[in-house]
């Protein structure tokens, strides 16, 4: 999946009409036609990025209705190629094992069903199973026991997205239990800051993509009763702009980005109804080039899939006609975590 | 023929070519030198060579590409295997940092850097002193650009507890930024990390959130003017209003002790006279505590029918948990 931005520049509206759509087809196309842009040198320079590239490509195809979009045999066999004998997986072939790429390729195989197939032709499988097995088993490797925090990859980088990180792909592999989730639990704790939010460590700035890392990785292990939901739904609520964007941090400027990072930790709280949700969404649509597909972080600038799957997902949340509901936590369809996982509440 | 084709230095090299694409990178120039030096990377791994060739490999890997995560774990590798000097390492990191603000590999690699570095100056406090005035120099230049980006921050942080910066130059330093910048969130957030997690005096473990009895109340005096003349300064900016929450918070005060202050710039008998919406959520929120809800709510519908519509619905829940309690 290309991460190359454009050719679209959001807010490429014609013709205007009084109540702006969102451009179904025209944002299915424009993710089919990713993969086949490798004549560009930026497909090369995110090359880093490609396992993440795929699960928000394959996502936003889900969340628009077309799951079946993407060929299903050559989308498992890329994930199954960026496997390394750890268990981990590279973010493209020959790329080392690291957490953030791991997590997207579970995602990516639970989304096109294909669990049994890692487990009986990933690595560390035997006799047609134990494949996922070593995938849960690398992941709890990288967890800190002193501090309950993961690292990205064996050197040792730390940070509370690594918890959520870690905690969305064993718990969709059912393997949670192989890591220590009270101690996690504790660091995520120590991260909530005077103005209600949560930053990346403990001391650092209250940020909207931090929060909804923790508010995830705190539901996932049933502990969303710790937070002060309202101090932090006020700051959260804070963040709408009067354009109706959400914005990262106080002052800063709105992003579509972030009508996924803040909508979704409302949700979580049972606070979107705190935000104007029609306002927010005509911001999302104003981002969108309903020509050529795609959407971008604001209109006027060039549409790429990160900002295209997280606009999607946040017109989910607000419950736009012709979405497939999404999952608050998982960012992924909610009918599918509801298969895997069962209903929670 | 390539750049490293026909270099004798890398005459023992055999490349290992990228496998996922299907020649469509010939189609441009620079994308053939990043292709042929990653292919000459992928080798350098494959063999484990840590030389300094592969520093020189990966300066100009990172100039086409920063963002490649690998390349700088196996540089930082290499420089700790060979011995490389610091010092001379951060020089070039600078360079790196200052023409790509948005990387984040590079912070990490500094960090690196310096857990590496600090075992042997530990004991030196000049040697520790020296390090943390250039990083600091460093992180000011840095902060010129982009006085709110997010990695720069975190870096911060490390180097306060790492050489136990909770200082007053410190301080002094934020106080710098928040006077070219009243609205810079971050370095309001950097501020509280800083006085209320001083080792010297703040509780061990002691949560942001919580009251701490261990701050003088000198200090807490402090940090409350502190924010009032930011507010004063810009009294519509929600980072100073959340400070001082957060001060009366920690020094275990009541938000009456700041009726005063707050109905400076709201007032609910003559709604004309509103100059802050967070003056009067602080007001709401006072009142409420005194158990002078009428007053409260009169400020809560203000806010949603007049000064923030936009959250009309979480001023109206306020309103109810008013009439509920």
């Amino acid at each position: 999946m290309s991460l190359v931005s454009g050719p679209g520049v959001a807010g490429n509206t014609s013709s205007l009409p009084n109540e702006i759509q969102l451009a179904i087809s025209a944002h299915v196309s424009y993710i089919q036609s990713l993969d086949t842009r490798r004549d560009e040198l930026e497909y090369w320079l995110t090359e880093h990025l490609r396992m993440n590239g795929l699960y928000w490509g394959l996502t936003s195809l889900h969340l628009l209705g077309r799951p079946d979009a993407l060929p299903r045999h050559e989308t498992i066999a890329f994930v199954l190629s960026c496997q390394k004998d750890s268990g981990g997986f590279g973010a493209a072939s020959g790329h080392d094992a690291h957490l953030l790429s791991t997590v997207s390729a579970v995602q990516i195989l639970v989304m096109v069903d294909a669990i049994d197939e890692l487990d009986s032709k990933g690595k560390g499988s035997e006799g047609g199973k134990g494949g996922v097995e070593l995938v849960g088993n690398y992941i709890a490797a990288l967890q800190d026991r002193m501090t309950g925090t993961f690292r990205g990859d064996e050197f040792g980088e730390e940070d509370t997205r690594f918890i959520y990180a870690g905690f969305n792909a064993l718990s969709l592999l059912h393997l949670l239990h192989l890591v220590d989730v009270p101690l996690a639990v504790l660091f995520i704790e120590s991260c909530a800051n005077f103005d209600g939010g949560y930053g990346v460590a403990p001391g650092a700035e209250s940020h909207s993509g931090q929060i909804f890392t923790c508010l995830a990785a705190l539901t996932i292990a049933g502990r969303i009763d710790m937070v002060n939901k309202d101090k932090l739904g006020r700051w959260l609520s804070e963040r709408q702009v009067e354009a109706g964007g959400l914005n990262g941090r106080p002052e800063k400027l709105e992003d579509v980005c972030y009508s996924w990072w803040v909508a979704a930790s409302l949700t979580m709280i049972g606070k979107l109804h705190w935000i104007d949700g029609d306002k927010l969404a005509k911001f999302i649509l104003s981002c969108q080039d309903t020509e050529n597909g795609g959407i971008a972080d604001r209109a006027g600038d060039m549409v790429d899939v990160f900002h295209t799957v997280f606009g999607l997902a946040g017109l989910s949340l607000l419950g736009w006609e012709g979405l497939e509901p999404v999952d608050p936590v998982y960012c992924m369809p909610k009918k599918i975590t509801e298969r895997v996982l069962g209903t929670r509440v | 023929m390539g750049k490293y084709e026909g270099d004798p230095a890398w005459d023992d090299v055999v490349p290992i070519p990228q496998d996922d694409g299907e020649g469509a990178l010939a189609q441009i120039a620079y994308a053939d030198e990043y292709a042929e030096a990653m292919g000459y990377l992928r080798a350098i791994v494959a063999a484990k060579e840590h030389s300094s060739r592969v520093l020189d490999l990966t300066v100009e890997i990172i100039s086409m590409n920063p963002a490649h995560y690998t390349v700088w774990l196996y540089r930082a590798s290499t420089i700790f295997a060979l011995d490389h000097p610091i010092q001379q390492e951060i020089e070039w990191v600078n360079e790196v940092a200052l023409d790509n603000e948005k990387n984040y590999q590079i912070w990490h690699h500094r960090q690196l850097l310096i857990d590496h570095l600090y075992p042997s100056i530990s004991s030196d406090p000049v040697a520790l002193q020296k390090l943390a005035n250039s990083e600091i120099a460093f992180l000011t230049l840095m902060f010129n650009s982009d006085s709110k980006n997010y990695h720069v921050w975190s870096y911060r942080q490390y180097l306060v507890r790492k050489l136990n910066l909770f200082n007053a130059s410190e301080i002094k330093s934020i106080e710098a930024l928040l006077k070219v910048d009243v609205r810079n969130n971050s370095a309001w957030s950097h501020r509280f990390f800083i006085v209320f997690s001083n080792p010297e005096y703040a509780t061990p473990g002691s949560a942001a959130t919580a009251y701490d009895p261990g701050i003088p109340d000198a200090l807490l005096d402090c940090e409350i003017e502190f924010s009032k003349a930011a507010i004063f300064e810009a009294p519509q900016n929600q980072s100073p209003w959340n400070y001082l929450r957060g001060v009366l918070r920690k020094g275990g005060r009541p938000l009456a002790t700041q009726e005063c202050f707050a109905s400076e710039f709201a007032k609910i008998e003559s709604e004309e006279e509103v100059k802050s919406s967070h003056a009067l959520d602080f007001l709401a929120d006072l009142w409420n505590e005194e158990g002078e809800t009428e007053k409260a709510d009169k400020a809560l519908k203000l806010l949603g029918d007049k000064y923030d519509p936009i959250r009309k619905n979480y001023w109206e829940w306020r309103r109810k948990a008013l009439k509920a309690a």
